[in-house]
């Protein structure tokens, strides 16, 4: 792995049962995340995806293309946009730091608006044993 | 209502023990869509040297605490920022997790109508044997709009 190396990019959608799901496991019970008419009095368009729920995603998207055992151990998300649920989302990380065993990776999870709805960077501790590639 | 009592930055608040079970990392790992059977099979988890299922890394989350001194949360309106998370000893079922949480900082400024609050809120999480399990900074933004004026209003 050298500095620069991208992962992905990988794409997902967020159902809303998927929402409701990540509401009951989280324990977070914010009507913005299920309930339209609530979320409108408050100005948004509707139902929007728990930050929190985002950041679960890119760093699943990032594990899963490392080698097993690898542990994320510090993390940082900006949230910037709202994102809807059915949303075409797309997870991307780039490689901008190596310091054996740890890679430092800049992610973002992009919506179908202009601009990124979450930037961050996340680094991962690597398993002991051969590096991948 | 939101109220903010700058003389408590800092004050921990009491600690709080979070029993971690195996269907709730179970149910958070399948509501990111998770397929690791580090997160779902106790016999994989335990053949990888963990404890027992091992949770999410953004599991640790859903065990900090709101409830900090000199705050109380509006009913709506807060607005998730940011978000850090450190992760230290991993998280198993069946561990026994301390949790507490103190705001390390508040920022105010008038807005359109009304007024901005900037608050980043700290939760540290322990090890039942004393080993940080998770450090977590939120960076909450709270608006607060004043009604607006009232034309018969004297």
């Amino acid at each position: 792995m050298q500095i620069g190396d991208e992962l992905g990019p990988f794409t997902v959608r967020v159902t809303r049962e998927q929402l409701v799901r990540y509401a009951g496991a989280a324990d977070d019970y914010n009507p913005i995340h299920y309930d339209d008419e609530v979320a409108r009095a408050l100005g948004l368009p509707g139902v929007i995806v728990h930050g929190m729920l985002n950041m679960g995603l890119i760093a699943r998207f990032i594990l899963e293309a490392l080698p097993p055992l690898t542990a994320v151990v510090d993390y940082h998300v900006r949230f910037r946009q709202m994102v809807r649920p059915h949303e075409l989302l797309t997870i991307r990380a780039s490689v901008s730091g190596i310091e054996d065993p740890f890679v430092d990776f800049e992610v973002t999870l992009q919506g179908e608006q202009a601009r990124p709805a979450v930037t961050g960077r996340l680094r991962v501790r690597l398993p002991a044993g051969p590096t991948p590639r | 209502m939101f109220r903010i009592d700058r003389e408590c930055l800092g004050e921990h608040s009491l600690p709080e023990t979070r029993e971690v079970e195996r269907g709730a990392i179970r149910k958070f790992a399948q509501a990111l869509g998770l397929a690791n059977p580090l997160h779902f099979s106790s016999e994989a988890a335990r053949a990888a040297g963990f404890r027992d299922l091992l949770a999410p890394p953004t599991f640790a989350i859903t065990l900090l605490s709101w409830n900090v001194p000199g705050v109380q949360w509006p009913a709506e309106g807060v607005i998730h920022g940011e978000q850090t998370l450190r992760l230290g000893e991993p998280i198993c079922a069946g561990d026994v997790i301390t949790v507490s949480g103190w705001v390390d900082d508040v920022k105010s400024r008038r807005a359109a109508r009304g007024s901005m609050h900037i608050v980043s809120l700290v939760s540290q999480g322990f090890h039942q044997w004393g080993q940080e399990a998770f450090w977590a900074k939120a960076v909450l933004i709270v608006t607060e709009n004043e009604e607006a004026p009232h034309a018969d209003r004297r």
